[in-house]
């Protein structure tokens, strides 16, 4: 069972967070950590019994069952009037805010939590006893919203992303294995089936990607870069593997480019593994990326194939909605209205990418966009890409070194 | 981010915060062990997924001893990534909790997944009537596995995760209570163990330089543990919890409690507090 968090559900007492914000505002800046130490000691007495909320676990309920309290640190104390042990936990969602467990009957626990105005439920004794509710309204208290997001806040994103970009690098690696594996039993079909898996991963993490411009050139060039274009001998990578499949029809001569793309990845799978992540990289990169698809990509359809062309958008669509995922949470405190709009903008786009994709299941692979469609994508991703520019300056983090 | 560190530092300086430089380039380093935390917690994840299917496989297939020698082994993936338990808390619950949870203890119809079937096996010493726990088990186990592949880990969860999950061995699990139909306990031991310490070890080098006696207590404590555990290990896992002796039960339980309280500090000495 869950293991239990008898801290505080939030860091940082009030008082240090206030003279946080005070400082963080005078210098636009971000510091945790020591500044919380030290105000820690001068912080006056909190939750003296007058101000707790009081609240009993009976063996059916808690009594009351709605409660209603200001945003901010508050401490309740829960009484367990029932003859069992009983948790008791402010969950948000699926997930626990904080929670007192173990409670021994006819014994009382406090827990001190910081709250964020809203809507929380809260176990009461038994799984099967009914949920409490919790109404946390705005205050005073917790209104001096931030200006400026902290490093602290971009912990948990970055660490993500870190993770993620390590899972689909090593997915590039092991469907591209598949895909020159294939190519070598000169399995035609099996190959072009492969091919559109193999991009995915790579296509999630492109936003990033694109940093490394050495290995882009050769895992993702385009014909059209090259002296002589696809009959170029330089002209490797994905493309290259598409062509054969796609257009000519024929493995001759993919084995080794296969094999070097496999490389490839490879290289890029331990670059990405050794990379320093910093703010920069999730602040900069979606917008910069979903720019370069709007004005220089989409409008000119480079793909051979109709399928492909599309599993290409929704994969790089899909990259650049993980990274306005991990966004969220710090961007909606310093700028609701900006985190409103990337998040509309981003659904707007996913529809443009869903009606694209209806017009284009049916028709012939290789049969072109129906007019109109294109330029509603490209509208959608440039509207997009203009809500996530406003990311370095909104957030406020200075995101240079990256 | 260079210049704001640099006024962060005048400015703390200023107004006398000694302490206080504790700004992106520290913090920042908590980036490469929470991120291998979440791959650690994925692949078992993963791997519970695996067992899960095979475990269950066998409880609907009424092979009562494959599922009994299944049950603990599989359990293991599960108990190792307890310290962010509460990141779930609602399959936790279906998947976790005991019998003392609801109302009718082991008849009450809610009282679902390992614990559940851990009584079918041992105290009924039948797969009659566990289908659906079963089925249940498997949608909640692959519930979960989709769902960490996407979730952000809090970093005061994870780090204080570990001081928690010690926490609740020494309050409760010490007791033998959650396999106490199978009396598997010491394989949960030996995975809440190695979970915590995953997260302990992870961090370590952060805090080792400035920590030494720290460090050199926890890992001492920890190898005390992991040294009482292996006298118990058999060929494929370990004895049961009646075979241990009071004496291993004493230091176990003295252990678990001092770490409890030194990986209590962890989130202060690394700034999540
Ligand atoms: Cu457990």
């Amino acid at each position: 069972m869950s293991a239990p968090e008898t801290g505080n559900g939030k860091p940082s007492a009030p008082s240090a967070r206030l003279m946080y914000l005070a400082v963080a505002a005078a210098a636009g800046l971000v510091l945790v950590g020591g500044a919380a130490f030290y105000v820690a000691t001068l912080k006056s007495h909190h939750g003296d019994d007058a101000s707790n909320i009081k609240v009993a676990v009976t063996s059916k309920s808690c009594e009351p069952n709605e409660i209603s309290v200001p945003a901010g640190e508050r401490t309740f104390e829960i009484a367990n009037t029932s003859d069992r042990p009983v948790e008791w936990e402010i969950l948000d969602g699926v997930m626990v805010v904080a929670e007192r467990e173990n409670i021994a009957p006819s014994f009382k626990q406090t827990l001190k939590v910081r709250l964020a105005p809203g809507d929380y439920e809260v176990t009461c004794g038994l799984l099967s006893n009914p949920r409490g509710t919790l109404h946390v309204v705005p205050s005073e208290e917790a209104n001096a919203a931030p200006t400026h997001a902290t490093m602290r806040s971009f912990l948990g994103p970055l660490s993500e992303y870190k993770f993620y970009l390590g899972r689909q690098s090593s997915a590039a690696v092991r469907t591209a294995k598949d895909l020159a594996d294939a190519i070598h039993a000169g399995d035609l079909a099996k190959a072009q089936a492969l091919y559109v898996v193999a991009r995915q991963p790579y296509k999630r993490i492109e936003p990033v990607v694109y940093r490394f411009s050495d290995l882009q050139n050769s895992i993702d060039p385009v014909a059209d870069y090259f002296e002589k274009r696809e009959a170029d001998p330089a002209f490797v990578g994905y493309h290259r593997i598409e062509r054969g499949l796609f257009v000519s029809k024929s493995l001759d001569g993919l084995a080794p480019v296969a094999d070097r793309l496999v490389g490839d990845l490879a290289t890029l799978d331990e670059r990405l593994k050794a990379m320093k992540m910093t703010p920069g990289i999730l602040i900069d990169s979606a917008g910069n990326f979903a720019t370069q698809l709007s004005r220089d990509r989409l409008p000119a359809d480079k793909s051979r194939n109709a399928q492909g062309d599309l599993s290409d958008i929704e994969a790089n669509l899909d990259g650049l909605g993980k990274i306005v995922g991990l966004l969220r949470p710090v961007v909606k405190p310093v700028d609701p209205a900006l985190a409103q709009r990337i998040d509309t903008t981003l659904s707007e786009t996913e529809n443009a990418v869903a009606e694209h994709k209806t017009g284009i299941d049916g028709a012939a692979p290789d049969a072109p966009d129906r007019p109109g469609q294109r330029k509603n994508l490209v509208a959608a991703f440039t509207n997009l890409a203009d809500a996530l520019n406003q990311l370095p300056s909104a957030i406020g983090i200075d995101s240079n070194g990256t | 981010m260079k210049p704001h560190f640099l006024a962060a530092t005048a400015l703390a300086a200023a107004l006398g915060y000694a302490g206080m430089a504790y700004a992106e380039d520290e913090d920042s380093k908590l980036v490469e062990p929470l991120a291998a935390y979440k791959s650690y917690v994925a692949d078992h994840t993963e791997k519970l997924l695996e067992n899960t299917t095979k475990f269950t496989a066998a409880v609907n297939a009424g092979d009562i001893a494959k599922a009994k020698a299944l049950f603990a082994p599989t359990r293991m993936d599960y108990e190792s990534i307890e310290p962010i338990a509460e990141l779930f808390s609602d399959l936790d619950h279906t998947i976790d909790s005991r019998a003392d949870d609801f109302e009718g203890k082991e008849k009450d119809p809610k009282f679902s997944g390992f614990h559940r079937i851990e009584y079918g096996l041992w105290t009924e010493n039948s797969t009659k009537g566990l289908e659906p726990y079963a089925t249940q088990l498997l949608a909640d186990v692959k519930d979960l596995n989709h769902r960490i592949e996407n979730l952000t880990f809090p970093p005061e969860t994870v780090v204080g995760g570990a001081a928690a999950l010690m926490e609740e061995v020494a309050a409760t699990k010490i007791s033998g209570e959650e396999d106490r139909y199978s009396h598997t306990d010491l394989w949960d031991f030996k995975a809440n163990f190695d979970g915590s310490k995953k997260i302990y070890d992870l961090v370590k080098p952060l805090i080792e330089k400035d920590n030494a006696d720290f460090v050199k207590k926890v890992d001492e404590n920890f190898k005390v543990v992991d040294d009482t555990l292996a006298k118990y290990k058999t060929a494929d896992g370990y004895e049961l919890y009646d075979k241990l002796s009071d004496e291993d039960r004493k230091v176990l339980a003295a252990k678990v409690n001092v770490l409890a309280t030194e990986l209590s500090t962890l989130r202060g000495k690394l700034g999540l507090n």
